[in-house]
């Protein structure tokens, strides 16, 4: 998290982007909810138009198969 | 694909902080990591909290500053055990400073320490230093965009304070807005509003700690 300060390099986690297809507005924001509610994610960005979806996250606390399961459930494509 | 996970380099502290966990294990204190940004009132909550439970409960005080003792002069007057830790600059406590102190403290006599972190709301919530919990304080002046914007200590914390809401009239604080997003980060976390001006929330905030120490000491 605090690289700036020489801290600590641990917490800066992963970052990773999906390119989601059939994003609508409510279900963006259902997605965007359910990824940050799972351990160790931090800060999700989701385009809606696009479906570029930025996760960045501690691959220590919640695996890909996790992350990608929340789009399944909502019945999403994403593909990396 | 997945993500391979590199060694913890925190593993040394996290080493000494389980050693601090086993320590206030045996003699059966809940341990509170309080954390914040400067200003978001902590040492007056903690003022407010010893004014309440110090004759149900044997607390004593870990006050983290980069200098001077002006927090731990402020707890010393309400005639419980503080100890001041200076960092010096450092930015945090972590576990090998918090071991350090603990001799100091008749530890066998006490329910509940409460550490109060430095003021800072990004590298505290990173280290560590053996608590049970984490409490993280928010004040309204700080804005209802932090915890998005901050989101590893509302991860990481067991309860949340929103601070200060007696001056809520006055800001465009959104209190929903800031509640949706830390229950978005940790679904279930505690949330407690409390002013510590006009004492609304203290008995709630106090409760919530009672209840703390009597789980920790009933294992």
């Amino acid at each position: 998290m605090c690289s700036t300060c020489g801290c600590s390099t641990h917490g800066q986690g992963t970052q990773i982007q999906f390119f989601v297809t059939g994003y609508d507005a409510d279900n963006a924001k259902a997605v965007e909810k359910q990824l940050l509610g799972l351990p160790g994610v931090l800060h999700v960005h989701i385009h809606t138009h696009d479906g570029e979806t930025t996760i960045n996250y501690n691959p220590s606390k919640t695996r890909l198969s996790e992350l990608t399961a929340v789009f399944e459930q909502k019945g999403l494509q994403a593909a990396i | 694909m997945e993500v391979s996970v590199m060694e913890d380099i925190l593993g040394g502290n996290d080493k000494i902080a389980a050693e601090n966990a086993q320590i206030f294990k045996n003699n059966n204190i809940f341990a509170l990591n309080i954390i914040g940004s400067p200003g978001a009132g902590k040492t007056t909550l903690l003022e407010k909290t010893i004014g309440k439970l110090k004759k149900s409960l044997n607390m004593a005080i870990i006050e983290g500053d980069l200098f001077t003792s002006k927090d731990a002069d402020r707890i010393a007057s309400h005639e419980i055990p503080v100890i001041q830790i200076n960092t010096s600059g450092g930015c945090h406590l972590d576990a090998a400073m918090v071991q350090k102190v603990l001799p100091q403290l008749n530890l066998a006599e006490l329910d509940l320490v409460i550490i109060e972190n430095v003021g800072n709301l990004v590298c505290p919530a990173e280290f560590n230093i053996g608590e049970d919990s984490k409490a993280a304080v928010l004040s309204i002046t700080e804005g209802d965009d932090k915890p998005l914007k901050y989101p590893l200590i509302f991860k990481e914390a067991a309860v949340s304070i929103l601070n200060k809401v007696d001056i809520l009239p006055f800001t465009n604080f959104d209190m929903a807005s800031a509640k949706n997003d830390i229950t978005c980060l940790h679904p279930g976390i505690e949330i407690i509003e409390t002013s510590c001006q006009q004492e609304s929330g203290i008995d709630e905030w106090c409760k919530w700690l009672e209840n703390a120490v009597k789980s920790k000491q009933n294992g």
